[in-house]
């Protein structure tokens, strides 16, 4: 059984319900070390300085924002703490709304709440009372010292915490090029395509049956390597090393390339148009010379 | 600190609100946002040729230079209707962004009162976005640079593309460095201009091997040398307009100049390049221009990369 993030609880009005709270994502990425081709020894990283050249240990470390090239702000340790959430064990319930409300775009990692024995009653209450009332509890709450919105849902016997985005993380739709709803489609063409979705639709999502291809196959690998067999790499290409003859020739093929083609530029032929572009290069000299 | 002042502004017909004109942006130097404002209207005519149509990039100091500033591509919140922009993606990810065309003095004022102290533009000018019309090779002098040594640098990557048919141009970058702009004819892909700046870069090291490095970590750099940067051209990229301000001490402007004035650095003793590179700023660059007007504007020729192809295989192999 995995550890406790933290013990806690929920609050909302005078309610506090004992809790604790767990991940409910397992991360298992494949993971890696680096390794020295010719002994297989583990690397480690030595910092160095830019400047001086110096080996740097962890703890002459600050942290910088480069707000411009080659330019930063520090940040030590200290000014981070003046500005870090005070660390409230608790999911705090600020609102309660209808699940249908919250775009699904909002949701991103999913944590689990269980509730300490002597909570256990107030906990179902509150499970029960949100289920029959379809609505989830908007809440404030603190992981790993960041504070975080997130949505307390009923989710079969347990209630799980969503962690959400704020609003400002999300990329606007609007600054897309998408079709407008107003886009006219056929009847036809409707009705085919909804024969297709027909056809491919199956009674009930079952995750199981979706894994990650590359993970097993690279898996796979590993454990054929493990038992002794020899798998062959595909091999990869490497970039050829660039100079001054080499750069020649790959242009001259490029712009020979591109007057094949006809268009005047290999990139994206209607970017070409020939009388805007040649007054595109001029008024810099008309206009400046006035 | 007294609540916002306001006053409209009359400029290229528009009657513009402008805000805090006494806001002190360099706070050694006492220049306001109005000083601001007053530069970037005193050299429209200059700086607004070449800006127009390039999709514009803010780098915004409101609570001036000592505050982190930040970047904004996006429109600003607020953008009076008239205020040209274009919507394309910034990259090759598809990302659309809605970028502020800096085609007028009205538009140049409006952002200046954004306190956008630097302006950032795009290599290529709308309608024909995917087609850059120059080049630049950003010569960054490292730790122990002379001056001497950047000038003969710019020298030396003049005298090259010469040998080929061309003529660049320079400019301060309003910092440490000079950028030597290549103009092209607006029909080549980002590839083919990408590559043609690492030719030249290349071709610059090879006939300056001591004076330059083209080592983009910046410990291996061999000390007192210029580092030649040419991976800054792309599609989305930007460059330091020419006449744009620089958040520094000084308020120094990023200036086209004669080739001369390069060959005078060469004759100087300085033992670092910034304070030559920095003597160009907002109190004297209007006056400058005024006077000699832009050097740039009649040198400003687009080239094709056929003909400098050929000539440079047969004379830099």
């Amino acid at each position: 059984m995995a550890h406790a993030i933290w013990s806690g609880a929920i609050n909302f009005g005078l309610v506090t319900i004992p809790v604790k709270l767990f991940t409910a994502v397992r991360s298992d990425d494949l993971r890696f070390n680096f390794l020295h081709k010719k002994d297989d020894g583990r690397i480690f990283n030595e910092r160095h300085c830019t400047v001086c050249g110096e080996k740097v240990e962890y703890a002459d470390l600050v942290r910088g924002y480069e707000y411009e090239k080659g330019q930063y702000v520090t940040l030590s340790d200290d000014d981070f703490k003046s500005v870090r959430p005070e660390a409230t064990q608790s999911v705090e319930i600020l609102e309660f709304v209808e699940l249908e409300q919250i775009n699904p775009m909002y949701f991103d990692t999913p944590y689990y709440l269980e509730p300490e024995k002597k909570g256990r009653h107030a906990y179902a209450l509150l499970r029960e009372s949100l289920r029959e009332a379809g609505k989830v509890g908007i809440a404030r709450v603190i992981i790993r010292s960041r504070e975080h919105l997130a949505a307390l849902k009923p989710n079969g016997e347990a209630l799980i915490l969503e962690l959400m985005h704020f609003a400002d993380e999300l990329v606007a739709q609007s600054d897309f090029d998408f079709p407008e709803l107003k886009e006219k489609v056929a009847p036809a063409e409707l009705s085919m395509a909804k024969m297709l979705i027909d056809s491919m639709t199956v009674e009930a999502f079952e995750p199981e049956k979706f894994t990650d291809e590359y993970k097993e196959a690279v898996m796979a690998m590993i454990e054929a390597r493990v038992a002794g067999e020899q798998v062959t790499a595909p091999e990869t290409k490497r970039p050829a090393a660039t100079n001054v003859v080499n750069l020649m020739d790959v242009l001259q093929r490029s712009l020979e390339a591109t007057k094949r083609a006809g268009t005047g530029t290999a990139a994206k032929p209607k970017a070409v148009a020939p009388k805007k572009s040649a007054s595109a290069a001029k008024p810099k000299r008309k206009k400046s010379a006035a | 600190m007294a609540a916002s002042v306001k006053t409209q502004l009359a400029v290229g017909g528009r009657s513009l609100a402008v805000t805090n004109l006494d806001k002190v942006l360099w706070p050694r130097d006492g220049y306001t946002k109005g000083d601001l404002i007053a530069y970037y209207r005193a050299v429209a005519q200059w700086l607004l040729p070449h800006m127009q149509r390039r999709p514009l990039t803010l780098e915004r100091y409101p609570n001036g230079i000592d505050q982190a500033g930040w970047w904004e591509k996006h429109i600003p919140k607020g953008l009076p209707e008239w205020v040209p922009t274009v919507k394309t993606a910034a990259s090759t990810r598809h990302e659309q962004i809605e970028f502020i065309l800096c085609d007028d003095e009205a538009t140049l004022a409006y952002v200046a009162n954004l306190a956008a102290v630097v302006l950032h533009v795009w290599y290529s000018r709308e309608p024909t976005l995917e087609v850059p019309d120059f080049i630049l090779i950003d010569l960054d002098p490292g730790e122990g640079c002379t001056l001497a040594t950047l000038a003969q640098v710019a020298l030396a990557a003049r005298a090259e593309l010469a040998t080929v048919g061309i003529t660049p141009l320079v400019k301060t970058t309003g910092g440490s460095g000079l950028h030597v702009v290549v103009p092209l004819e607006p029909r080549y892909g980002w590839d083919q201009v990408k590559a043609f700046a690492e030719l030249i870069a290349r071709r610059i090291h090879d006939v300056e091997p001591d004076r330059t490095t083209l080592d983009r970590t910046i410990a291996r750099r061999p000390k007192g040398t210029v580092y030649l940067d040419f991976v800054q051209v792309g599609k989305g990229k930007t460059y330091v307009a020419p006449f744009s301000v620089r958040a520094r001490d000084g308020a120094p402007v990023s200036m086209p100049i004669a080739w001369s004035e390069v060959e005078a650095m060469r004759r100087k003793r300085a033992k670092s390049t910034a304070p030559e590179m920095t003597r160009w700023n907002i109190s004297n660059v209007p006056r400058l221009l005024a006077k000699d007007g832009d050097p740039w504007s009649k040198a400003w020729q687009p080239y094709g990369l056929e003909p400098v192809i050929a000539a440079a295989r047969s004379l830099w192999s």
